[in-house]
């Protein structure tokens, strides 16, 4: 019998990149693993939470558990924000609930952010990807310093065939997506989107590569309002590059 | 979510000189902390866990530790006073001037005063408060607040201080920062010899010794600390730390995090007023402990905030800072808050007030920047969020009152139907049309400016058939598909830490040598029989014919010997203060090998002054006084027992215009170190 993973999808991927999702079911499936997208499940309740809405903050993260909790193994998240949410803010959400408290804590030993997955958990770095042309990979802000993920996508970009992984100058500074912050304070996000636009086309690179669908809406959004082409992508997009068997 | 806040944001984005300096404030800063860094003793993790640890520990036993530093205060001959609020407190400082008779008072760099609006309450009762601060001098001139809580003047260029000078001090214009500092090196010297009343801050008061200590590169606060007869110091009752050994915890993360420094130029150690004998030091010394707000704090969810050490590193870090700089953040009112930056838009509501503050803390990206260069280890992000929740009461059946109204309701929606996945499937499809609808059939959707979104950037349109339709087709697909074994599950491992080995290779005296000439002080070895000589040379070289020195009993060696040299070659030796006096010779306590720090006490015979007034300071140190790191110097007895001491590394120096390195402010210009090496 294959090993199963469940796929929490996140509602970005869901909704605005289901071809995102269907690369990570791909990716997984070349490894050996059987992947389970449990039914029911929608959004982690990290809006809410950003914005300080714990009521409804919880809502989310109880409608999230008790989907999750029922199915066995463990879950893929491709999204480092949303992976950090479950795992160390659904903790603060719940840290006086005896009830939920545990079921958090459990749950949240279970999340992995994709790459993590792929290089901690399977030991996988090299997955037989082929794209040729110059990436540079955006250090999500959540991923990298909320779940310490940054030398995994790093070593996935490496090992891809013909892929020349340049360096994003500034990789580490914040997009400017900051979820409700981006509509709440736009003027402070579109100018922390210009200094990372700035630096993508400095660094010459001709796909920005990024782990967490949050930023690449952002970043893409900017670069098309500005007329230019829209050129971040998620990693599970490039790793799915194999050719045909 | 507050029109004065937004518009306070989009004046200081329109600013292209204030951009420029906060561009450039970031970019060095960080560059030079992350150098500093590397020469801490052990891994910054580690060292900063640790300080995490005495910090939450003192706070948490706050009660205990304020008792025993209090009580070992007064025994020292500190007199102690407690102010709940601010009211109180600058009620206290007022009323120790009008006794005292104070006119004038010279006053170094403190958050704590802003916090409490000292200056203006001082200013109100009729007495003329002068900020010596070179930074905190000129946002005083201008009538401002300070931008940033080490920087304050960050946000000025070399032009706009010029211009302020010409136009407040009546000096001729120039842009030359050198000639700048000596303006303001001249103008506040006079100020602190005719200060009635000296007011500091305290970076860290040591409940086990009742220290305070105060952390200055210029040389301000030795000066407020030394000369006037009278000294204040106003403390935020959370600045505690146990022990002295904590305090070198807290002196290694502090400079580095905050000016890139191994160690600042000057730690002033006080531990009372003047004692009968002693040369120098005020005769009445207060301490003026402040709660306003702190004890409320403890034990609620923003307590963590209680461990700010006020380096400044979180500003510096912070792409939010970089763009609004501090005079951006402001109250529901528009006053802007004493504490800028993510652990200001922490503070500010817990301390101040959620209702006037508490919008501070949405804008943050929540990128975590902050939390990764504190050095007290503080989970800015997650405070961050527990004031968005509310602060210090976390909001759990209602919606805190700073969030938007739209974003609320939106929100509310938004959770209705995501709890209810058919629903949620449906609002899916129907944004999926619509948008297409909208797009006219395009793949992006161009909102409007007000939507928020709209402002800088275009919106993707979901996709016809979101991902949960298209799965009973990937599930079908994935029947068969295993081509191989799973791969055997491996063992998570982390980066493992690098401890760099701080064990010295050098011998002392060179590693001494190294750090102080790297800082720009002269250092020669010296046998003794020939200090009268060389120090004869040195002063005729520079023309100077009188010295403020220690007195004999107290230098290194035959010190009668070495003054009645002196003395004989024609240079006249006084052991008071005297502003005319070009040099300073003193001896020191310990030399602290790994800073090339000198450890000066003050006391009978040995007046502070003589290292702080005169231009240069020349120090004789014995080479057996050479000790290897701060915490071996903190641990002599003395540093107990004197009334006041210093801890000296280098010639003054401030950066506070443009950051541009400038040697010699309050403090002397020159520093050179004569070590005499030991017979046998």
């Amino acid at each position: 019998m294959p090993k199963t993973v469940q796929l929490f999808v996140t509602c970005i991927i869901d909704t605005l990149y289901p071809q995102t999702g269907e690369a990570v079911v791909r990716i997984l499936n070349r490894l050996g693993l059987q992947v389970e997208f449990p039914a029911g499940q929608t959004c982690c309740g990290q809006p809410a939470f950003n914005a300080g809405m714990r009521q409804q903050a919880r809502q989310m993260a109880i409608h999230t558990i008790r989907t999750l909790e029922s199915a066995p193994g463990d879950i893929v998240i491709p999204s480092g924000s949303c992976c950090a949410m479950m795992r160390h803010s659904y903790p603060e959400l719940f840290a006086d609930d005896p009830e939920w408290l545990p079921r958090a804590r459990a749950l949240g030993e279970r999340c992995f952010e994709f790459s993590e997955y792929l290089v901690d958990v399977l030991g996988m770095t090299e997955l037989g990807a082929r794209f040729p042309g110059k990436v540079a990979y955006h250090s999500s802000c959540h991923l990298l310093r909320e779940l310490g993920v940054d030398r995994q996508p790093r070593l996935l970009l490496e090992n891809i065939q013909e892929t020349k992984l340049v360096e994003l100058p500034h990789t580490q500074e914040c997009c400017g997506f900051g979820g409700v912050f981006s509509v709440e304070h736009p003027e402070l996000s579109a100018a922390m989107l210009e200094r990372k636009i700035a630096n993508i086309e400095a660094s010459g690179a001709e796909a920005v590569v990024a782990c967490d669908a949050g930023c690449i809406t952002n970043i893409n959004g900017g670069l098309h309002r500005r007329g230019k082409i829209p050129c971040a992508v998620h990693i599970a997009e490039l790793l799915d590059k194999v050719e045909p068997a | 979510m507050t029109d004065t806040f937004h518009k306070a944001i989009r004046i200081a984005q329109a600013n292209p000189t204030l951009q420029a300096a906060l561009d450039a404030n970031m970019e060095r800063r960080l560059a030079v902390r992350e150098q500093a860094m590397t020469s801490l003793p052990e891994d910054f993790e580690t060292m900063r866990q640790r300080l995490h640890e005495v910090k939450t520990r003192t706070i948490a036993r706050l009660d205990e530790y304020l008792e025993q530093f209090v009580a070992r205060a007064q025994a020292n001959g500190m007199i102690v006073h407690h102010a709940a609020d601010a009211t109180q407190a600058t009620r206290i400082v007022i009323d120790i001037c009008q006794q005292n008779n104070a006119r004038l008072v010279a006053k170094s760099k403190s958050m704590v005063s802003e916090e409490i609006e000292l200056n203006h309450a001082l200013e109100s009762a009729g007495l003329r408060v002068v900020e010596t601060d070179l930074g905190e001098y000129i946002v005083q001139l201008r009538h401002e607040k300070p931008a940033h809580i080490i920087s304050p003047a960050v946000h000025l260029r070399r032009d706009d201080v010029g211009r302020l000078f010409q136009e407040k001090l009546g000096t001729p214009y120039t842009e030359d920062i050198p000639t700048l500092v000596a303006i303001a090196r001249e103008k506040l010297r006079q100020v602190f010899l005719e200060a009635d009343m000296g007011i500091s801050g305290v970076n860290a008061g040591v409940a086990e010794t009742g220290t305070l200590c105060i952390v200055t590169n210029e040389g301000n606060a030795r000066m407020v600390t030394t000369l006037p007869r009278v000294h204040i110091a106003v403390m935020g009752i959370e600045r505690l730390v146990p022990t002295l050994a904590d305090l070198a915890l807290v002196l290694h993360l502090l400079p580095r995090s905050a000016t890139g420094q191994k160690i600042s130029v000057y730690n002033t150690l006080i531990n009372g007023p003047r004692r009968p004998g002693d040369p120098d030091g005020p005769q009445r010394r207060h301490l003026i402990l402040v709660d306003n707000g702190r004890s409320a704090l403890r034990g609620t969810p923003l307590e963590e905030a209680l461990l700010c050490i006020r380096c400044g590193a979180c500003l510096n870090a912070c792409p939010v800072y970089r763009e609004m700089g501090g005079h951006a953040y402001v109250s529901q009112r528009g006053e802007i808050s004493p504490y800028p930056g993510p652990i200001g838009s922490i503070l500010a509501p817990g301390l101040l007030g959620q209702s006037e503050f508490g919008h501070l803390a949405r804008a943050s990206s929540l990128c975590g920047a902050c939390k990764e260069v504190c050095p007290a280890g503080i989970d800015l992000p997650k405070l961050l969020l527990r004031v968005r929740a509310g602060g210090k009461k976390i909001e759990t059946q209602r919606t805190p009152e700073k969030v938007p109204f739209f974003l609320a309701a939106g929100l509310r929606l938004f959770t209705w139907i995501a709890t209810r996945p058919g629903w949620f499937h449906m609002a899916q499809k129907l944004a999926g049309l619509t948008s297409s609808l909208a797009s006219l059939g395009g793949s992006w959707l161009r909102l409007p400016a007000f939507s928020g979104w709209g402002y800088s950037k275009d919106f993707p349109c979901p996709a016809d058939r979101p991902f949960r339709e298209l799965w009973p087709a990937v599930l079908d697909s994935q029947a068969g598909i295993p081509t191989r074994e799973p791969p055997a599950p491996r063992e998570i491992t982390g980066d493992q830490p690098v401890i760099p080995v701080s064990t010295l290779t050098e011998s002392l005296v060179e590693r001494f040598e190294a750090e102080l000439t790297a800082l720009g002080g002269d250092f020669s070895m010296c046998a003794e029989g020939e200090l009268a000589r060389r120090l004869v040379e040195f002063l005729r070289k520079r023309k100077i014919e009188a010295l403020q020195a220690w007195e004999a009993a107290y230098l290194p060696g035959d010190g009668h010997k070495l003054l009645d040299a002196l003395k004989e070659a024609g240079i006249r030796i006084t052991h008071q203060a005297d502003p005319s006096i070009k040099a300073g010779l003193t001896g020191a306590l310990a030399g602290i090998a790994a800073s090339g720090t000198l450890l000066l006490p003050g006391g009978a015979g040995r007046p502070l002054a003589a290292s702080l007034l005169p231009e240069i300071h020349l120090a004789v140190v014995h080479s057996d006084q050479m000790l290897p790191n701060l915490e071996q110097a903190l641990a002599l007895m003395e540093v107990r027992e004197s009334a006041a001491l210093a801890l000296v590394t280098g010639p003054s120096r401030t950066a506070d215009i443009e950051m541009a390195l400038t040697i010699g402010v309050h403090g002397p210009k020159e520093i050179q170190v004569f070590c005499i090496e030991n017979q046998g």
